[in-house]
This record gives structure tokens, C-alpha cells and sequence, in this order.
């Protein structure tokens, strides 16, 4: 099957700093989990999939489009939900006026099917009951499923959405994993988070990024398992200067090199993500 | 209690076809909501049914188009963008206000310095000054990354850019010339230096647009609101009056300008959003 995003050699540069640098990957249908400390250059990826950012080389094509082509370009934003890192909102409007506003820049020309989607998106986003409250008034964990919302308009085929879990609770998280996964089914979905815990809940695959590079690209199961015989528990902490610190049960989880009295333990997506960018992973090496 | 009698054949169809008259109809219907035989009975069409059902549901749900959006429907603009073009000031309201406080400014300095024969010659200048540059202010103000808070999320749509871009710009520009054209009869003196402002306007906003063609829209609009003030500070300063930028051969050439630079702007509209631009360079 032919991949719905390609990039290869793709740069980016911010003045003298390389952001993204010569990255290369390729997306199918499924959820997608972009993994990365601040600064690896998960948001200009992002930026760049949803056509909001150029880079400065490279080529990327979306849907089988290519974005450095105007109507090509267009049509991936027919295509396309786009949730970015800072969506913004217009306080005076209300949570429908906001969604409409969208849906009328994605073309929804026709009133009463533009309400009706807009009307679906709300449902899906459980913002019925908010549909006119203005925006000003809503809190920071609905605003965020408002422009969830929004992404949502006219069922895209690409989904992007830049840390979309920032701002919910574990409830709406739980609703939000299942909205996604029920969306990946038949969809491509790239979503960025610092969340370890919902890409081992959601994502078929995590690409771990650092320094604008893909290091990192596996199902969580792989990446939890390169942290396997690196991963221990102990009733003490460690000697030396490894990354540890206290669980649930009072016992102490050591990365890196076994402490004394230790016994390995199951490791997990963190583990893996931690040993792989910390430095963790040179105290192990 | 059950219901025992049952709605005729005949009656069930005239009633499907709407060929009852009102106070039968509402005597079928009392019966229709007691029995569910003669409710199975009656025909209907299940897609008229679930359209008339979303009509009541939009009817009851949807908000209230904001009033300068039911104006524009009125007028002819299809419904979508009259409700773009009328949420568009929005964001800027803060904007809007500030074109009805710098007129209301002009408009009283004006009548004040008519009250004194020595100002009374010039008791027009500031408003004929600054009217031509509000429009400018507007268009600074209704794109980019750093005027509006919702941009990057628009930039993923499919009207962003240049399309985007022209139509806020024609969103804030209606409004401001409306604002001007209503304060502009409240200026003493004769009627013909009111009006004065209107093509010096028109081309100073085509000169932004052209302009923004190279540079972002608030570098344009900033630079030609500085040239023009400069410009009448000068010819004040030396001449004594700025009337010679709002003479008849000025005027001409504000009116040949404006859609020279209008229709150069609008060929070269791919470059107008320095977002898009860099895409097409790759």
C-alpha cells in the first residue's frame, strides 16, 4: 500500500539553528505516536505535514500531493485536521461560531450540512451542552477539545494534532484515546505528545525524534524492549549518579547499570524512551 | 382506554397527500396519537422525514447570524461569506473602535478650529489627513501570524492565503470607509473637501496590497501611513496648507493609481502571504 506522507531529506533552519535535519520517514494508516524532548523538532514537522510551514529542503508529499505545488497544496488542506501546539481562539465566539468560522474556511458552503458537521464534531468532542458558550468562558480542557473539534471537520483523511492530550483530564483523555483510535482505523494520524503512557496506550508505532532527527522508529513494544536487562527495581536507591526514582510501591526504579540488590523488571515505553535520548543510556553504555 | 374505531383507508390517504382541511387534520392526528395501528397505517417518506427533522433541529440549534451578517445575505452575499466577512472585524473590534474615536477627534477638532477665522481654513486638515490611512491601520491588522491568534490554525485550511488575505482585507476596508463616509458630512465647509479623502484612500490601500506583494502587510501598511504623513507634514511646513494634495490633479492621480496598483496586486496575490510564497519557491 502506498504510504499516505513521505519525507525524505527534510530541512528546516530557524537563523543558525538546524531544526529539522535531512529527516526522512514514511506514514501509513494508524496512529502514529511523535515522541521527542522540547527542541527535537516534532512541532516544525508537524508544522510542515499540515502546510503551515515550508521547509528550507527536502520533499514531502501527503496524500500523495505535493505541498510545493499551490493547488496541489490546497488539496491536501481539503484533506487534512490540523490541531497545532497553540490553536488560539476568538473569545468573543462561541464554541459553534469558532467551529463554524473553520469549517467555513474548509469550504462548507452549504448552511445546513456546514451546521450539522458542526453539530457531529461538537457531539464527538462532548461540547454539546457548550455549543454557545463563548470561548472565553470555557476551561483550558475544553477549549483544547474545541479545536479537537475543529480537526475533526469534514472526517480527514490526515490527521495532525500537535500534543493534542495537553489540558485534559484522565477522563476526557480515556474518551480522547478512544475518538483516535477509532479514527486511525481508516485513517493516517500523527499525533506529538510528551505522554509516554498514551502512545503505549494508542499508537501502532512511535517514531522517537532529537536534534531534528528521527532516532527512533518501531512499534512501543520495540522501544520498550530496547530497554530490556537495563531496567531494575530496588528497596535502596542507587549508588551512583543513574537515573532512578521512587514508585508507587516504595521501591526505587534504577535505568541504566544494576545497583546492588537490584531485580530486573518489566520494562516499558518510558524506559525505552528514556534510556534511548537521557543520560541514562551513556551511564549505561 | 384502547381505541376501538380505526381511521377509513380514504381518509389515512387524503391525510398522507395534505388534502384535509385544518380541523380535520387535527382531529386525525388526535387519533393517530392514541392508536399505533392507524399510526403503522400512514405512509411516509423516510428521507423527507429525517430532512424536515434536521430542518426543525438547525432551526432550534443554530445561533443567530450576528447583524452584519444577516446585512450582507440581505445584499446578495452568499451565506458563508457573509458569515466570514461579518466575524472577520471581530477579532480587530478593538480596531473598529479606534476608526470611530480618531473620526469622532477629527470631526470635533474640526468644528472647533471653524469657530476661530484663523484656523477656519484648515479646520478640515487633520481629518482629511488621517481619514486616507485608517483602511491602512485595518489591513495591518487582519492577517499574519502576529495579529491574529487563530492564523496558524487557518494557514491548514484550504482558503488560506492570498484569498484569505484579500477578503479580510475587503472586511476591514467596507467598514472603514462606511465609518468615514458617515462622519465625513458632519465637517464644516463645503461638501467637495468632505469627500476629498475617499480616492486618496482607495489608493493608498491598493498601494499596501501592491506593496505586501513584497513585503508583509504591516511593513507596507506602516511604510505608506509613514510616507503620506511625512509627505503632509513637509508640504505643511513649507506651503502653509496640504491642499495640494487633495487638488483635482491630485485627485486624478490617486483615481488612475488606485487600480493600476489594485490589478497589480491582485496578479501578483500568490506572493501577498510570505507563508505560501516560500512553499511555491521550493
Amino acid at each position: 500500500m502506498e504510504p499516505t506522507v513521505t519525507v525524505r531529506g527534510l530541512t528546516k533552519r530557524f537563523g543558525r539553528k538546524t531544526v529539522l535535519d535531512g529527516l526522512a520517514l514514511e506514514l501509513g494508516r494508524g496512529v502514529t505516536g511523535l515522541l521527542g524532548p522540547n527542541g527535537a523538532g516534532k512541532t516544525t514537522l508537524l508544522r510542515t505535514l499540515a502546510t503551515t510551514l515550508a521547509p528550507d529542503a527536502g520533499e514531502v508529499r501527503a496524500l500523495g500531493l505535493d505541498p510545493s505545488d499551490r493547488v496541489q497544496r490546497t488539496e491536501i488542506r481539503r484533506r487534512l485536521g490540523y490541531l497545532p501546539q497553540s490553536p488560539g481562539h476568538y473569545p468573543h465566539f462561541t464554541a459553534f461560531e469558532l467551529v463554524e468560522y473553520v469549517a467555513i474556511l474548509k469550504e462548507h458552503a452549504d448552511r445546513r450540512k456546514r451546521h450539522r458537521e458542526v453539530r457531529r464534531v461538537l457531539a464527538e468532542t462532548g461540547l454539546t451542552e457548550q455549543s454557545r458558550t463563548k470561548v472565553r468562558k470555557l476551561s483550558g480542557g475544553m477549549r483544547q477539545r474545541l479545536a479537537l473539534a475543529q480537526a475533526l471537520l469534514g472526517d480527514p483523511d490526515l490527521l495532525v494534532l500537535d500534543e493534542p492530550t495537553v489540558g485534559l483530564d484522565p477522563e476526557q483523555r480515556m474518551r480522547f484515546r478512544a475518538l483516535v483510535s477509532r479514527l486511525g482505523e481508516s485513517r493516517t494520524v500523527l499525533l506529538s505528545t510528551h505522554q509516554t503512557e498514551d502512545v503505549a496506550a494508542l499508537c501502532e508505532r512511535v517514531i522517537v525524534m532529537k536534534d531534528g532527527r528521527n532516532v527512533f522508529d518501531g512499534t512501543p513494544r520495540d522501544l520498550a524492549a530496547t530497554a530490556a536487562g537495563q531496567v531494575w527495581l530496588s528497596h535502596r536507591p542507587p549508588a551512583d549518579s543513574q537515573l532512578f526514582w521512587r514508585a508507587a510501591d516504595g521501591r526505587y526504579r534504577t535505568l541504566g547499570a544494576r545497583p546492588q540488590d537490584a531485580v530486573p523488571a518489566e520494562p516499558g515505553v518510558e524506559d525505552g524512551y528514556l534510556l534511548l535520548l537521557g543520560e541514562a543510556a551513556e551511564v549505561a553504555a | 382506554m384502547k381505541s376501538q374505531w380505526h381511521l377509513p383507508g380514504e381518509l389515512i390517504q387524503r391525510y398522507a397527500t395534505g388534502r384535509l382541511e385544518p380541523v380535520q387534520v387535527m382531529s386525525v392526528e388526535t387519533h393517530l396519537s392514541r392508536c399505533a395501528a392507524c399510526r403503522e397505517a400512514v405512509p411516509y417518506d423516510e428521507e423527507w422525514l429525517a430532512t424536515s427533522w434536521e430542518r426543525i433541529e438547525d432551526l432550534v440549534d443554530r445561533p443567530s447570524p450576528r447583524p452584519a451578517a444577516r446585512l450582507l445575505h440581505r445584499a446578495g452575499v452568499p451565506d458563508h461569506l457573509a458569515t466570514f466577512l461579518a466575524a472577520t472585524p471581530t477579532p480587530a473590534r478593538g480596531w473598529l473602535a479606534a476608526v470611530g474615536a480618531v473620526l469622532t477627534f477629527a470631526v470635533t477638532a474640526a468644528h472647533l478650529a471653524g469657530q476661530d477665522p484663523f484656523w477656519a481654513v484648515h479646520a478640515v486638515v487633520p481629518f482629511l489627513t488621517i481619514a486616507p490611512v485608517l483602511p491602512l491601520a485595518g489591513i495591518a491588522l487582519a492577517y499574519g501570524p502576529h495579529v491574529d491568534p487563530v492564523h496558524e490554525l487557518q494557514a491548514a485550511t484550504p482558503m488560506a492565503g492570498p484569498r484569505l488575505l484579500l477578503l479580510r482585507a475587503l472586511a476591514v476596508l467596507v467598514p472603514a470607509v462606511v465609518l468615514t463616509s458617515i462622519a465625513a458630512p458632519f465637517l464644516p465647509g463645503p461638501g467637495r473637501l468632505a469627500a476629498a479623502w475617499l480616492l486618496p484612500a482607495l489608493a493608498l490601500t491598493a498601494g499596501t496590497l501592491a506593496l505586501s506583494t513584497r513585503v508583509s502587510p504591516r511593513l507596507a501598511a506602516g511604510g505608506l501611513v509613514t510616507a503620506w504623513l511625512a509627505a503632509l507634514a513637509l508640504e505643511g511646513g513649507l506651503a502653509g496648507h496640504v491642499f495640494v494634495f487633495f487638488s483635482p490633479a491630485a485627485q486624478a492621480l490617486y483615481g488612475t493609481a488606485a487600480p493600476i496598483l489594485a490589478v497589480f496586486a491582485y496578479r501578483r496575490r500568490a506572493h501577498l502571504d510570505p507563508g505560501e510564497s516560500r512553499w511555491n519557491r521550493l
